[in-house]
C-alpha cells in the first residue's frame, strides 16, 4: 500500500469536478487497456422501464376497452384536436428517449491503471474514480427484467458506507464478469503477461463449497422469529375476536398479512438456490430465484463475522451467518442489503465450519472444530473459553456460562446467548479500536464489558461482563495482537501479499478449501 | 486522580485544561436552566390562577426535581471533567472518560483515518480546543475535549506524523 499524504485515506471514492474535455487522459504507458468504454445501449430502456411502462398502461388500456365496447377510439369533440395531442404525445415520447440516449452516450468507464473510473451525466457532469486495491466487494446483480435481456449490473464497493463507488448498469453478461475479473486480477496484484497486453484477464477458477437446499431454506422462513410473531399475533387475534364478537376485526389484518407474505417471498426470493464458492479472488456468493446476485468477497474483507442460532433452530442444527463488509455500510443491515450482509442464510454445523474456513483459512488454533464448537454451544470453559465469574451470575442468570471470548492466533472470538446463541469473531487484522465499558452496576460485581469497533453492518462485537482482570489482560493483549497483524499485513493486493510479483493464481495462505473443510469440520 | 479499575495500569494520564469546566458550565447552563425554566411556566400560572390544571403539588414537584437533577449534575461536572484523560502509548492512544459510567479506550495511530480539531465559542474565548479521532469503524467515537490550543495542534501533528509511520489498511 503507498501512503499518499500525511493522513491514511479510507480509500473512498473522488470525486472531481468535470475538466474541459470530459476524459482525463490516460496515463502513459496503459493506453492499451485505458480503452473508454459505454455501458449496453438497452440500460435506460432496461432501467426507465416502469415509466415507459406507466404511459404504455394509461394509453394503451384506455384504447383497447375503447376497442372493446365497439366505440370509436376517439371521442368526437377529441377527433379533431387528435394531430395536436398525438404530435404533444410523441413529444413527450421523443424527449423521453433523448434523455436515455444521451445518458447512455455520456456515460462512459475505464479500467487504467490501478483505477476504475467512471464518468456520467451530460448536464452535470461528474467523473469518479475508484482505487482498485481499496476494492472490499464486487457484486454482479440481474434484477429480472436484465435477466431476460442477458444484462446484469455491476457493484463496485470501497470502504465508504454511503453508496456504491461504481455502479455499471447494465453490461452484457458476459462483459460483466469479464470487467469483474479484470478488476479482481489487477485488485489483486496479478501481473498481466507484458507481451500480451491485450489479452483479457482469466476468470479465476473457484471450486464450489455449499449450497443451501430449497427445502432447508422454507423450513428456516417458517421456524424463524418471524412466524412467532405470526402465531402470536393469529392466537392473538382468534382471542380477541371471540371475546369481543366482532367478525369485521379480520378485515384490519389484511393489510398485516399482505405485508407478511411480501417479507416471506422478499426472504424466499432472495435466499433461493444460495451456493458459497471459494476462488482465489475471495469468496462468492450466489442466490436468488427472480432476481440474482452474485457477490465477490475478497480475502482479508470480511471485518467481523456473526454465528447464530436462535432457539427453534437448535433441534435442526440450523445457524446463520451474517457479516461486516466496509463497503456495504448500516443503513443495507436492514433493508435491500440484508441479503448481501448474509454469508450463509441457513446451514448445519458443517456448512458453518466450511464458512469459517474460507474467511479465516488460518484457524490460528491446533483444534478449530473443538475451539469454534464451544463457541458455537459450549459452555463455561469448554475451547478455552473465558466466561463471567460466578459473583457476577446476578447480571446475566441465563447467559453468565456463555458470555466469554477466547483468543487464536488470527482471531478473537465472542459468545453469548443461552437460548439465542451467537458467537461473533473478529479477525485481529480487522480491529479498529476498543474499549472497556462500566457502570456502576458492574464495577460493583468487578465486571466490565470490552467494546470492539467494526465497520458498520449487522455485527456488533462485544463482550459483556468479563472479570475485570480478565478483561484488563486482554484489553492489553488485543492491542498487541492487532498490532502484530497489522505489520504482517503489508499491501492491500492480497496476492503480492504473498508472493510479491508472482502472477500466481494459487495464493499459498488459501489452499484447496476441501482439505481446510476437513480440517475445520 | 486515582487509577480506576478499568484502567490499564501503569499509565500517566494526561488531564484536560481545568478550564474546561468552564466550558461545561456554560453547556449545563444553557441545557439545565432553560429546561427548568420551562417546567417552571405551569406553576407561575398556576399561582397566577390563569390554569386551574395542574395542582400546586404537581406544578411545584416537576420543576423542583428537574432543578435537583440539574444541581446535581452541576456538582458533577468538575470530577467529570478531572476524569476525561488521555496517554500517547508507542501503538495506541489511550482516551478515558466518565465516573460512573466508565470508559477507556484504545485507538491504534495505524486505523486513525483523520484528526478533527473543532473549536467552539466559548472554547475559542478560553483558547481552548477539542480533538476528534475516527477510524473506519462508527463506533469509534473518540475525542478529547478542553485541550489547550497548543497542546490540541501538538496532538494533531504527532497523531498525523504516528498515524502515517504506522499505517494500515482497513
Amino acid at each position: 500500500m503507498t501512503a499518499e499524504g500525511p493522513r491514511p485515506e479510507l480509500g473512498g471514492p473522488v470525486t472531481a469536478p468535470a475538466s474541459e474535455n470530459g476524459a482525463p487522459n490516460p496515463s502513459p504507458g496503459t493506453a492499451a487497456d485505458g480503452e473508454w468504454l459505454r455501458v449496453h445501449p438497452a440500460s435506460p430502456f432496461v432501467r426507465g422501464w416502469v415509466a415507459l411502462a406507466a404511459i404504455g398502461f394509461f394509453f394503451g388500456r384506455d384504447v383497447f376497452e375503447r376497442a372493446l365496447q365497439g366505440r370509436p377510439i376517439l371521442e368526437d369533440q377529441f377527433a379533431g384536436r387528435a394531430p395536436l395531442l398525438l404530435a404533444g404525445g410523441a413529444v413527450v415520447l421523443l424527449i423521453a428517449v433523448l434523455g436515455f440516449i444521451l445518458t447512455w452516450y455520456f456515460t462512459k468507464y475505464q479500467v487504467s491503471g490501478g483505477y476504475v473510473r467512471v464518468n456520467t451525466g451530460f448536464i452535470f457532469r461528474q467523473q469518479r474514480q475508484a482505487r482498485l486495491d481499496r476494492v472490499q466487494a464486487i457484486d454482479i446483480v440481474q434484477p429480472l427484467l436484465a435477466r431476460i435481456f442477458g444484462l446484469a449490473e455491476l457493484k463496485f464497493e470501497v470502504a465508504d458506507a454511503g453508496e456504491s463507488a461504481v455502479r455499471l448498469a447494465y453490461l452484457k453478461m458476459d462483459d460483466a464478469r469479464q470487467l469483474r475479473a479484470t478488476i479482481l486480477a489487477r485488485a489483486a496484484g496479478v501481473t498481466l503477461d507484458p507481451s500480451r497486453p491485450q489479452e483479457p484477464a482469466p476468470e479465476a477458477p473457484e471450486f464450489p463449497v455449499l449450497s443451501v437446499p430449497p427445502s432447508r431454506l422454507v423450513g428456516s422462513l417458517l421456524l424463524s422469529e418471524q412466524s412467532i410473531f405470526v402465531v402470536v399475533g393469529a392466537v392473538a387475534s382468534v382471542v380477541l375476536s371471540a371475546t369481543t364478537g366482532n367478525a369485521a376485526f379480520y378485515l384490519y389484518l389484511i393489510p398485516a398479512a399482505l405485508g407478511l407474505a411480501a417479507s416471506y417471498w422478499g426472504l424466499f426470493n432472495k435466499g433461493y438456490n444460495f451456493t458459497a464458492a471459494i476462488s482465489p479472488d475471495g469468496i462468492r456468493l450466489r442466490y436468488g430465484l427472480l432476481d440474482t446476485q452474485a457477490q465477490t468477497l475478497p480475502p482479508g474483507r470480511i471485518q467481523a463475522l456473526k454465528v447464530a442460532q436462535p432457539p427453534m433452530w437448535r433441534a435442526l442444527g440450523w445457524y446463520r451467518i451474517h457479516v461486516n463488509v466496509a463497503g456495504y455500510g448500516a443503513l443495507e443491515g436492514a433493508g435491500e442489503g440484508s441479503g448481501r450482509t448474509t454469508l450463509l442464510p441457513v446451514g448445519r454445523l458443517e456448512d458453518v465450519m466450511s464458512i469459517l474456513a474460507l474467511v479465516l483459512p488460518d484457524p490460528g488454533t491446533q483444534q478449530p472444530a473443538v475451539v469454534f464448537g464451544a463457541g458455537l454451544h459450549g459452555l463455561d470453559s469448554d475451547g478455552g473459553f473465558v466466561t463471567t465469574p460466578r459473583r457476577a451470575r446476578l447480571l446475566a442468570p441465563l447467559g453468565w456460562r456463555r458470555n466469554g471470548f477466547t483468543a487464536t492466533d488470527t482471531a478473537l472470538l465472542i459468545r453469548s446467548g443461552r437460548w439465542w446463541r451467537e458467537l461473533v469473531v473478529v479477525p485481529h487484522q480487522r480491529t479498529q479500536s476498543m474499549a472497556l465499558h462500566q457502570g456502576p452496576l458492574a464495577r460493583r460485581f468487578e465486571v466490565a464489558d470490552l467494546v470492539l469497533h467494526t465497520t458498520a453492518g449487522p455485527v456488533v462485537p462485544r463482550l459483556r461482563q468479563a472479570g475485570v482482570e480478565q478483561a484488563l489482560a486482554l484489553f492489553d493483549a488485543q492491542s498487541a495482537r492487532a498490532r502484530l497483524a497489522r505489520k504482517r499485513q503489508t499491501t492491500e493486493q492480497w496476492l503480492a501479499q504473498v508472493a510479491p510479483g508472482a502472477p500466481e493464481l494459487m495464493p499459498a495462505e488459501a489452499p484447496a478449501p476441501t482439505q481446510e473443510g476437513q480440517q475445520h469440520g | 486522580m486515582h487509577t480506576e479499575a478499568i484502567d490499564p495500569p501503569g499509565i500517566a494520564w494526561q488531564r484536560v485544561s481545568p478550564k474546561y469546566v468552564t466550558v461545561r458550565l456554560v453547556q449545563w447552563a444553557l441545557g439545565n436552566l432553560i429546561t427548568v425554566l420551562v417546567l417552571s411556566l405551569p406553576l407561575l400560572l398556576v399561582l397566577l390562577d390563569v390554569w386551574a390544571w395542574p395542582p400546586l403539588w404537581l406544578a411545584v414537584a416537576v420543576p423542583a426535581a428537574a432543578l435537583v437533577l440539574a444541581i446535581w449534575r452541576l456538582v458533577l461536572i468538575p470530577r467529570q471533567v478531572r476524569a476525561i484523560g488521555y496517554a500517547e502509548r508507542d501503538d495506541d492512544l489511550l482516551i478515558r472518560t466518565g465516573i460512573f459510567f466508565q470508559r477507556t479506550m484504545a485507538v491504534p495511530y495505524g486505523r486513525m483515518q483523520y484528526v478533527d480539531i473543532g473549536v467552539g465559542p466559548v472554547e475559542r474565548g478560553l483558547g481552548l480546543c477539542t480533538l476528534k479521532l475516527h477510524t473506519a469503524s462508527p463506533g469509534t467515537n473518540a475525542q478529547i475535549p478542553g485541550l489547550p490550543a497548543a497542546e490540541g495542534a501538538r496532538l494533531r501533528e504527532q497523531l498525523a506524523a504516528r498515524g502515517e509511520a504506522r499505517l494500515a489498511g482497513l
